[in-house]
């Protein structure tokens, strides 16, 4: 069988030949070091070699660290950046540059183990009732990770050109002035490769079967946790080390997978030495591009392996088992739409009423009515028209994939709004606002269309999240490369992705709204598709809908909502997410009362986030987006927590 | 504009982001009576509608807030900072124009006349070290920094003190953001000074550093660390550098 053993050689064939271009790449940067000079041999005893080394030593580190996420959870997206790893340290290390500056490296590496391990640990409190189950893990992750990036943006934005360091280390760096990074790694490496030989078995057999695992005389929790551990540690010392390096630890165990490493103990020993060859590779080739810090190579890794990721995802064995969504409380329709009628004016009420001014809260502030109304309205106007589009588009998407936890922040179509937006503010320099708006909407569109043929039209609900979720995290990581410059346009993006309000104007405010209402009134015409595509698409086809091109009007009207409200809102707010769910739980179980409700609610929340987010430490603004994921945050985990 | 406005001898009702100038600029002192309105960005328009102004000073950068500003007062826009233009003359002009505007000519010319006396008597106090390239920079973390260039103040007062600026590559603002410790070996003789604010984290890693202590640069003696000076601020910051530049380059032994 000669095609069978070309087909076993041809990834060692590959691999090899990936290692010597790595290994070239670095051996040109030696090489040109190599004199007698003692300034050339400085660098490259203290800059050239540690770059490679590290670089070798955070690949290996970060591929065990997916690989052992993604056994103990048994979820082949699992990686630091999806369980919120990468987000909990970040904002660790931000608040640790902020309150205490003069701590060493050693407590900068703990404060980022802690960061990472709490963002973990919330994940896995909040997915425990559920048993750890893959797609609750990753949801809950997606959510833990949301909000700590925007509050480490708002920490950033308040704290201006101070935390420039943080905003590098985003990017993942691999810079380096000595050894200490490599030592620090390779220690955690050692130690998760001797955890790993403990663990390989057990985790094996629990693989095969929680019963089966339970033979071991371990309970299959502590096994998974243990694992847990020693990948969280892994990931959060590379990040404390050289920053977040995104889909290593995603894409090193999905290659060792793919080229044929079946089991615990060959998926362990693949992945490593797969993500060594990743970010070494990578890494040779970014300082080849451009003048030194041109592009971090953390966002290197993230633009190499994005093709990769989504050609891989409709080849992923994944089972797609309906959610069971809770029978709501049957309650009349009318009157909890008239009680949410109530919420949404008296959130408008306040947010156009009080303010606050040197010596407190206060209704109305120095000026009179008619003076702040010019300064209020737009942004309120704004703010409700945004939270009505979240909340349609998250009905459609809730509806469409039969999840009760979708929403277009969870699908990456807001992330995709950023990546569009991004386009248009770096080549276009800024752009007017009906570009800014083309720019988001099209890179909606677009995330909805990746993520569309990377499912290959078979929208199942759990491959859709999944996919979206490695979309989403794919977009963030372009977006934080993007700002790790510093340049002008970073910082607009900046401001946008915690969704920041203060630059709307009444023409922005017309334009929201008028958005609002010509994407939000098609809707009305779908009511009978959004009830039937719900139950399923065989009852839906059963009844002469056409579910592919339904589907597919439904899934553009959505990310056409998402991309215009993104504009406004940034794409951190869930409150597409959570609106929707709210009315549901509230007993709006019908599509028409469920848009309405949902409508409601979603302005509401944004109206009352633009609020807190003026007032709260005045006369510095917070970006709205951030108290919307706060909001939205603690409610959804409440709400995972309970099902 | 709010040092130019300082430096006049008018002190404004309101100003941004006051917390952070007070740290990374010092000076001019700005008065407590000064509202804050948060931050440059996300102007907080009632505190700004509260203050009841006559007159708003912007950069253009923040053109596009005009129409919510000039609903509360006229506004005036001033450039200073362009990409690729020594910004020196561009805050001289500023501050000619905005003290016939204020109809303080005369603490205009004056403020400029210190301005250039700073600038004068730290050349005259630096003679000795005429045409030695120095390379001004803000440090990040222990592994890089942030290089400023000729189009940024640094820079313009860098050459107009007779020392030129090291930093030749392209900038984004005046400043190239984020550059590896190697580069130092590029220039071998040039003077190296770090303007805060730095963390102190960054400052006592960088001392302990095999490869920052092997850059000839440091190797041989010609660092300094100075005090924060705001580095897109108008004619004071230019005369502060000037001042500040001068007192501790005179410290430094030349190799």
């Amino acid at each position: 069988m000669p095609d069978a053993a070309a087909r076993r050689h041809r990834p060692w064939l590959v691999w090899t030949m990936l290692v010597a271009l790595a290994a070239a790449l670095s051996l040109a940067g030696i090489s040109g070091a190599l004199s007698g000079d003692p300034v050339d041999r400085a660098l490259l005893f203290y800059s050239v070699l540690p770059r490679s080394v590290v670089a070798i030593l955070a690949g290996a580190a970060l591929g065990l660290s997916g690989a052992l996420l993604q056994q103990a959870l048994d979820n082949p997206l699992a990686e630091p950046s999806t369980l919120g790893v990468f987000a909990g340290a970040q904002l660790a290390l931000g608040v640790a540059a902020v309150f205490a500056p003069t701590i060493g490296e050693l407590a900068r590496e703990g404060v980022a183990f802690l960061g990472g391990a709490g963002a973990a640990g919330l994940v896995l409190a909040l997915g425990w009732r559920r048993k750890l189950d893959p797609v609750t893990v990753v949801l809950c992750g997606m959510v833990v990770a949301m909000v700590a990036s925007s509050l480490t943006a708002a920490l950033i934005l308040a704290r201006g050109d101070y935390l420039f360091a943080l905003l590098i280390w985003g990017g993942g760096s691999l810079t380096q002035e000595g050894w200490r990074p490599s030592l620090a790694i390779g220690a955690a490496l050692a130690f998760g490769a001797l955890a790993s030989l403990v663990l390989a078995r057990p985790l094996s057999v629990l693989v095969a079967g929680e019963s089966s695992a339970r033979s071991l005389g371990a309970p299959a929790l502590v096994i998974r946790i243990a694992a847990l551990a020693v990948g969280v540690l892994l990931a959060t010392t590379v990040a404390a080390e050289i920053g977040l390096i995104a889909f290593v630890g995603l894409a090193a165990p999905t290659l060792a997978r793919l080229c044929g490493a079946r089991g615990a103990h060959r998926l362990l020993m693949g992945a490593p030495p797969i993500g060594a060859i990743l970010l070494w590779l990578a890494d040779g080739l970014v300082q080849r591009v451009g003048s030194g810090e041109t592009i971090p190579t953390g966002a290197a890794t993230a633009f190499i392996g994005a093709p990769l990721l989504l050609w891989l995802l409709p080849r992923l064995r994944l089972a797609d088992r309906p959610a069971a969504a809770k029978p709501a409380a049957r309650r009349d329709p009318g009157r909890t739409l008239a009680a949410m009628g109530c919420l949404a004016i008296l959130a408008l009420a306040g947010a156009l009423l009080v303010g606050r001014d040197q010596s407190g809260w206060v209704v109305f502030g120095d000026a009179s009515f008619g003076e702040l109304l010019p300064f209020r309205a737009p942004r309120t106007a704004a703010a409700a028209a945004a939270g009505a589009m979240l909340a349609a588009a998250g009905v459609v998407l809730q509806r469409l994939t039969g999840n009760p936890l979708a929403g277009p922040e969870v699908l990456g179509v807001g992330a995709g709004a950023g990546v569009g937006l991004a386009v248009v503010l770096l080549t276009a320099d800024g752009g007017s606002l009906a570009t800014q708006a083309a720019g988001s909407a099209l890179g909606a569109l677009a995330a909805l269309a990746i993520l569309l043929a990377a499912s290959r039209g078979r929208l199942g609900p759990e491959r859709m999240l999944l996919a979206g979720a490695g979309i989403s995290a794919l977009c963030l990581a372009g977006l934080n490369a993007v700002i790790a410059t510093g340049s002008r346009p970073a910082f607009a993006l900046l401001a946008w992705m915690s969704g920041a309000t203060d630059a709307v104007g009444p023409r922005e405010a017309i334009a929201a709204c008028a958005a609002a209402a010509v994407l939000i009134a098609p809707l009305a015409l779908t009511l009978r598709w959004l009830e039937a595509l719900r139950l399923g698409a065989v009852t839906a086809r059963s009844i002469g809908l056409r579910v592919r091109a339904s589907r597919a009007a439904l899934a553009s009207l959505a990310s056409l909502l998402t991309g215009a409200a993104a504009l406004v809102a940034g794409p951190l707010s869930f409150v597409g997410l959570v609106a929707p769910h709210l009315a549901h739980a509230s007993g709006l179980t019908r599509a028409g009362p469920h848009l309405a409700g949902s409508i409601l609610v979603g302005a509401a929340l944004t109206v009352v986030a633009d609020l807190l987010a003026r007032t709260i430490i005045a006369p510095y603004q917070l970006p709205l987006g951030l108290f919307a994921s706060l909001i939205g945050g603690v409610y959804l985990m409440g709400a995972l927590r309970g099902r | 504009m709010l040092e130019t406005a300082l430096a006049l001898g008018v002190t404004p009702v309101a100003a941004t982001e006051l917390v952070l100038f007070r740290k990374a600029a010092v000076e001019p002192a700005v008065p407590d009576e000064v509202a804050d309105l948060g931050l440059r960005g996300s102007v907080s328009y009632e505190r700004l509608l509260a203050a009841r102004p006559d007159l708003i000073l912007i950069s253009p950068w923040y053109e596009a807030r005009r129409s919510a500003l000039s609903r509360i007062a006229p506004v005036e826009s001033y450039s200073i900072y362009d990409t690729g233009r020594p910004p020196y003359d561009a805050a001289v002009a500023a501050t000619e124009r905005l003290g016939a505007r204020l109809g303080r000519a005369v603490e205009a010319a004056r403020a400029i006349g210190e301005a250039d006396g700073a600038i004068a008597s730290a050349r005259s106090a630096l003679a000795r070290l005429q045409g030695r390239q120095v390379l001004v920079m803000n440090l990040g973390d222990t592994r890089r920094f942030r290089a400023f260039g000729a189009d940024s103040m640094f820079g313009d007062v860098l050459s107009r003190v007779g020392l030129p600026p090291a930093w030749a590559e392209p900038t984004r603002f005046g400043a190239y953001p984020t550059v590896g410790v190697e580069a130092l070996a590029k220039t071998p003789e040039a003077i190296v000074v770090n303007v805060g604010p730095t963390p102190p984290s960054a400052l006592v890693g960088m001392h302990e550093s095999p490869l920052w202590r092997a850059m000839p640069p440091i190797a041989k003696g010609r660092f300094v660390s100075i005090a924060p000076v705001n580095p897109y601020g108008a004619l004071p910051a230019a005369a502060r550098f000037a001042r500040i530049l001068a007192e501790s380059l005179s410290a430094v032994r030349d190799a």
